[in-house]
């Protein structure tokens, strides 16, 4: 029965990805693109008002017919507002998601209700996870959706839902809403190497007594520099942005090598990368990361993070 | 959300609703029903109050098994309306006991639905309508308040949306309700439920057992005469004839049923009427003495001249009927008849027999004969009383020698007795006599306390005649508070109804109101169907027709419905400028390009422009006209009438489809 359910699902799902194209966000739900049907408890309903009417009928009672009559009324009113709960809201969600292989992904979907009818209950479904949230009227609401992702790998999500069973949940109605998501699932950090320099260590002269905090001059600003790292007082003066540089950031960068990780299997090299990756960062020194195909320059920061961690997530996938 | 657990505050709030709609059963259903669910509920409320949940699935079906066997017991079926109505009670007692999720407090609404059905079809009030309505208003708000994630809207803000949805819901349930088809006749036999005692008239009738009658304002029947109304003395409505004597009490003997009533020759003017009766679980109708037509194609006139259904009545039924008050017989008694009529037990009342055999030896002449017995009546200090003194077997006896007074079932139980034994064929007949007029709804009342009884004689070469004995008491030996005997013009009012005269009125008025609801609500059927489409001006209507015009109907009910429910999304704005150009937007997001949030209309032509190059030179034209509408100074503007012509003639052709 269930997996019936599923395949119906899936082919009304292929049919309106076809039927609506691709859609580009944020979108507004149009009437003509939300489905609706009854819940378990509205067949139970319906079989139950049938019977009321079926009863009046034989009885011939006048009164016991209105009744049932009004009360199927009402079952069909509820349907048009379990239908326009969803209508004309308009949803919104980040393009690009990170996160790690073996935890979860966190997806935020943005909607935004312009009408003055309070929209509740509004449910988004993506990656067979679920959030609930609501959206007040001429507000707008976030909805997140936290999805377990298992695997490493670039990951798109072309269709997510908007489902609703307010008011009463006699019905439910759904929205396919055809957004490109992709996921860049890196992989999960884990090794037991230490980082190529911290073996190296006599060599290096860098990292001795002058420390972290050896202010070395200026350079202009760039988005991910720790905040603390701001020259704030340049700022305050009316001059442009600037990150002050230590010696250390300034000194030399260490390279994150594939190469020095010969004889581990693939996902181990990758996951003590991604492991040093983050260790590099949070240490604050500049580093690089050199793939076979790809490499990374030396820098620092969380834009430079997030490139480092999604090239490890796309490797092997032949992704740019 | 389905299996989340409930809260002590649903809970509760599902059993009031509960206990509101079982409510409406309280005459119906036994007490110890409603002692099983109070206590259910009671318990639940209690577990839940001091935080535990359900007991266990053990508990419950012991007590189940405990309970089901006892409304067996006590209805020996499950089908009637009655005992589906218990059995449907106590499972939503015991699915409150056993509540846990969300799961349970849909089933638990679902039957309280269903109860406030079975309530309706018990009971036919304006009010318990009124009433259900509201419990069921109560119940959609109570599901509303457990069935929202997070925290639940509030009381009042529940109740509103409520009432919206049932308001919306009534034009479609009106146009349902009007125009779906009704069935002549059941789908299947009702299962005939042992009602309540039945009131009004039975076909036993022993005087000397009641020692007080109750008058009862309870009513009867209604009646609607076409024209003027016959006068009050020929005003007999005829019920069953009773006509087997055994010195102590009347009853109907069943040989008398079969067979067809003898012809009868109708004298003066003829009757229409209609009488609207009220269910009294018996099989008779009234008609006015003595009927000759009548619309009910399954009821029988039996030879005794009382119109029978084949079945008790258990529903309000409208009988329309002719009858004349003057009639003669035209065929002579037949002389197994005339036994029967004669009969009465030797051995009892022999002081009336012999009082009898005096006066037929004195009375020759039949007539005369009545007429001395009635003198005797007027004459003699006999007293007319509600309260009488109870009679032994010989009551005739101790009625005419001894004590003297009685209601009109004594009367006429003491005349038809001597007729018999003075050899005259004499019969007790029972009914309703006089009625009051409802000057508001010009129909006639006929209550419980105008039931009567008198007798008939049968006359060679007239036939049987009506003789009221109980009319010929003198006025002044009416007693306990009577201000009019059963004779006079009026009803037996109460002391208290005559005194204030605007409490007659004003109940006079209410059963107008009552007649009303009867005639165009309660008795609204296939012919009141016909005559609607009649005034729709649909030639011919039959029931095909009837089904286009519920469709018809429908459809415009739906479109409205639709039309309401999503016209509160956005309710049009004041400003016709906006307005014009969210049209012109929509035009534009149906044909494929819809404008962005953050777009202004110079920015969306733009695009527009660029994505579709042949509506470029027309759209930058319109939202370069709306700018202007909105910023430029007036002197520079096209007119708002040009602009709105213009988004109206705008048609853009959609997107031409990108093979893929």
């Amino acid at each position: 029965m269930s997996s019936l359910r599923q395949a119906a699902t899936n082919r009304l799902r292929a049919w309106a990805m076809r039927r609506h194209g691709r859609d580009s966000l944020p979108i507004s739900i149009q009437r003509r693109r939300i489905y609706l049907l009854p819940t378990r408890f509205g067949v139970m309903l319906g079989a139950i008002l049938g019977a009321m009417m079926i009863a009046g009928l034989n009885y011939n009672s006048n009164l016991a017919l209105g009744f049932a009559f009004l009360m199927s009324s009402m079952a069909v009113v509820i349907m048009h507002h379990c239908n326009r709960n969803l209508q004309r809201l308009s949803v919104d969600v980040t393009p690009e998601v990170d996160a790690f292989a073996g935890r979860e992904a966190t997806f935020e979907f943005e909607l935004r209700n312009g009408s003055n009818l309070d929209r509740r209950d509004i449910e988004v479904r993506c990656l067979s996870a679920a959030g609930m949230g609501n959206a007040a009227a001429q507000e707008g609401g976030t909805i997140e959706v936290i999805a377990p992702v298992a695997q490493r790998g670039v990951t798109r999500v072309h269709q997510f839902e908007l489902r609703t069973r307010y008011p009463f949940g006699w019905f439910y109605a759904w929205t396919y809403v055809q957004g490109l998501i992709t996921i860049y699932v890196a992989p999960s950090p884990a090794g037991t190497k230490t980082l190529p320099s911290a073996g190296a260590k006599g060599t290096g002269t860098h990292s001795e007594a002058r420390g972290d905090e050896d202010f070395s001059g200026l350079r202009a600003y760039e988005p991910g520099v720790p905040l603390k790292h701001m020259a704030w007082k340049v700022l305050a003066r009316g001059g442009e942005a600037a990150v002050r540089n230590y010696s250390s950031l300034a000194a030399q960068p260490e390279w994150l090598e594939w190469s020095a990780l010969e004889g581990m299997d693939i996902e181990a090299r990758l996951s003590q990368l991604c492991l040093w990756v983050l260790e590099s960062d949070s240490a604050q020194r500049p580093y690089g990361l050199r793939l076979p195909g790809r490499e990374i320059a030396p820098s620092g920061g969380a834009a430079h993070r997030f490139a480092c961690l999604r090239a490890l997530a796309a490797f092997g996938a032949g992704e740019s | 959300m389905i299996n989340e657990r409930v809260s002590y505050e649903q809970l509760l709030g599902i059993s009031g609703c509960l206990a509101l709609a079982l409510l409406a059963h309280v005459t119906t259903l036994p007490l110890w029903v409603f002692a099983i669910i109070v206590a259910c509920g009671l318990t639940r409320l209690w577990l839940a109050r001091s935080g535990r949940g359900a007991p266990p699935r053990g508990v419950l079906i012991a007590f189940a098994a405990l309970v089901m066997p006892l409304l067996f017991l006590r209805f020996h079926t499950f089908n009637g309306l009655v005992a589906g109505t218990a059995l449907l009670s106590v499972t939503a007692g015991l699915k409150l006991l056993e509540t846990k999720t969300q799961r349970d407090i849909y089933i638990i609404t679902l039957i309280i639905y269903f109860v406030s059905l079975a309530a309706l079809l018990e009971g036919d009030s304006f009010w318990l309508l009124a009433y259900l309505i509201g419990v069921c208003w109560l119940t959609t708000a109570t599901l509303l308040r457990a069935t929202s994630s997070g925290p639940a809207p509030g009381w009042r803000r529940s109740l509103r949306f409520g009432g919206r949805v049932l308001a919306q819901a009534l034009p479609l349930a009106l146009v349902f309700w009007l125009l779906f088809p009704r069935f002549a006749a059941p789908l299947w036999q009702i299962p005939n439920d042992s009602k309540t005692a039945a009131s009004g008239l039975s076909d036993t009738m022993s005087p000397g057992d009641i020692t007080q009658l109750a008058l009862s304002d309870e009513i009867a029947f209604r009646v609607r005469f076409d024209s003027a109304a016959p006068p009050s003395q020929e005003r007999y409505w005829r019920g069953p004839v009773l006509d087997y004597f055994d010195g102590h009490t009347w009853t109907r003997s069943t040989s008398g049923i079969g067979g067809a009533p003898p012809p009868l020759q109708p004298q003066g003017p003829a009757y229409r009427y209609t009488v609207m009766m009220e269910p009294h679980q018996h099989r008779w109708l009234f008609m006015l003495d003595w009927p000759s037509s009548w619309n009910q194609p399954r009821a029988e006139l039996s030879n005794d001249y009382t119109l029978m259904e084949p079945e008790p009545l258990s529903r309000p039924v409208d009988v329309v009927g002719t009858s004349h008050t003057h009639v003669q017989y035209s065929e002579p008694l037949k002389p197994r008849t005339r036994m029967r009529e004669l009969q009465q037990p030797q051995s009892r009342n022999p002081r009336t027999q012999q009082l009898a055999r005096e006066m037929r030896s004195a009375h020759p002449d039949d007539m005369e004969l009545v007429g001395a017995v009635l003198g005797m009546f007027r004459q003699q200090p006999f007293y007319y009383t509600l309260t009488p003194p109870k009679l032994s077997d010989n009551s005739v006896d101790e009625f005419l020698f001894d004590t003297k007074r009685g209601f009109c079932g004594h009367y006429a139980s003491a005349f038809a007795a001597l007729m018999r034994a003075a050899g005259i064929p004499a019969r007790v007949v029972t009914g309703y006599q006089g009625g009051t007029l409802n000057p508001y709804g010009n129909y006639w009342i006929l209550r419980q306390s105008d039931a009567h009884a008198w007798t008939e004689v049968w006359i060679d070469g007239h036939g049987w005649t009506r003789i009221d004995p109980t009319a010929a008491i003198a006025p002044e030996r009416v007693e306990s508070g009577l201000a009019d005997a059963v004779n006079a013009d009026d009803t037996l009012a109460s002391r208290w109804q005559r005194k204030t005269p605007w409490f007659a009125g004003a109940r006079l008025r209410l059963d107008m109101l009552r007649e009303i609801w009867r005639e165009r609500i309660l008795d609204f059927d296939q012919d009141s169907q016909r005559k609607l489409l009649e005034m729709l001006k649909i030639p011919e209507p039959d029931g095909q027709k009837l089904v286009m015009v519920l469709g018809a109907a429908m459809a415009l009910a739906f479109a409205w419905l639709t039309w309401q429910i999503h016209r509160e999304l956005a309710p049009p704005s004041k400003d016709v400028t906006a307005r014009t150009y969210a049209r012109l937007c929509a035009k534009l997001a149906a044909a494929g390009i819809a404008r962005k949030a953050h777009e202004g209309a110079e920015a969306y032509a733009m695009r527009v422009a660029q994505e579709r190059p042949d509506l470029a030179d027309t759209v930058v034209a319109l939202c370069r006209h709306y700018s202007s509408l909105r910023y430029a100074p007036p002197s520079a503007r096209i007119t708002l009438g040009q602009f709105q012509a213009a988004v109206r003639a705008f048609r853009p052709k959609p997107r031409p489809r990108l093979a893929r």
